[in-house]
């Protein structure tokens, strides 16, 4: 039996903090975590965006500070 | 020196002009405990992520402080900040190890990282500067 072969074309993943040399995450910049909380407002985790770990720690932190803050939210309900 | 950046959300029911009285207030408790103030960024009323006590909205404002030496003033200022219920929100946050950290992954200089805070507060919408100094 011939296995059909799926070719999959992966788009290689990027880590956005490095390709844009942004070194400082600050947690007021709503705009920039924005593109890292989805619909449910979770973060959006490594696999999905490729962030490096030295990037995703910082992020994480900003998005946690962020959210005491009330600048982005815990949850969609 | 260590910098710190100082930002607390006020009940928006509280009108500007006290708003401006009580971040110089607590200006002054930081200039008193031999910190400066650095810069000062005022947001405004804006919405806020989620509500907190049933107010929709928040009047933000943000602090940057720099210190010579380890003690600050700023454990008092945040228990004052938690005893008024006017302030929904506050966080203090010591930005110097993090931007250094950056600055040396970058040398040309981060332009990302708010190292000029009085340049930037002129983008957002703030009161007019004349009105805080003569609260001081």
């Amino acid at each position: 039996m011939a296995r059909a072969r799926k070719v999959f074309f992966r788009r290689r993943k990027v880590c956005k903090f490095c390709a844009d040399k942004i070194d400082y995450i600050d947690y007021k910049d709503v705009k920039l975590l924005q593109q890292f909380i989805p619909e449910r407002s979770k973060i959006l985790p490594r696999r999905i965006s490729g962030t490096c770990a030295n990037h995703q720690r910082p992020l994480q932190q900003a998005i946690k500070r962020a959210r005491h803050l009330a600048l982005i939210p815990f949850t969609t309900d | 020196m260590r910098t710190y950046e100082l930002m607390f959300v006020v009940d928006p029911r509280v009108a500007d002009e006290d708003v401006v009285t009580m971040t110089q207030e607590y200006k002054n408790m930081i200039a008193a405990g031999g910190s400066q103030i650095t810069g000062e960024e005022n947001w405004g009323r804006r919405k806020l992520a989620y509500p907190i006590n049933k107010l929709n909205e928040g009047k933000y404002v943000l602090l940057y402080i720099g210190s010579e030496g380890g003690k600050t003033a700023l454990p008092e200022v945040e228990h004052r900040m938690r005893q008024n219920d006017k302030i929904l929100r506050y966080l203090t946050v010591r930005t110097d190890e993090d931007l250094k950290r950056a600055a040396r992954r970058q040398p040309a200089g981060g332009a990302a990282a708010p190292a000029a805070p009085q340049g930037a507060s002129e983008e957002r919408e703030a009161p007019p500067p004349a009105a805080q100094e003569e609260e001081a």
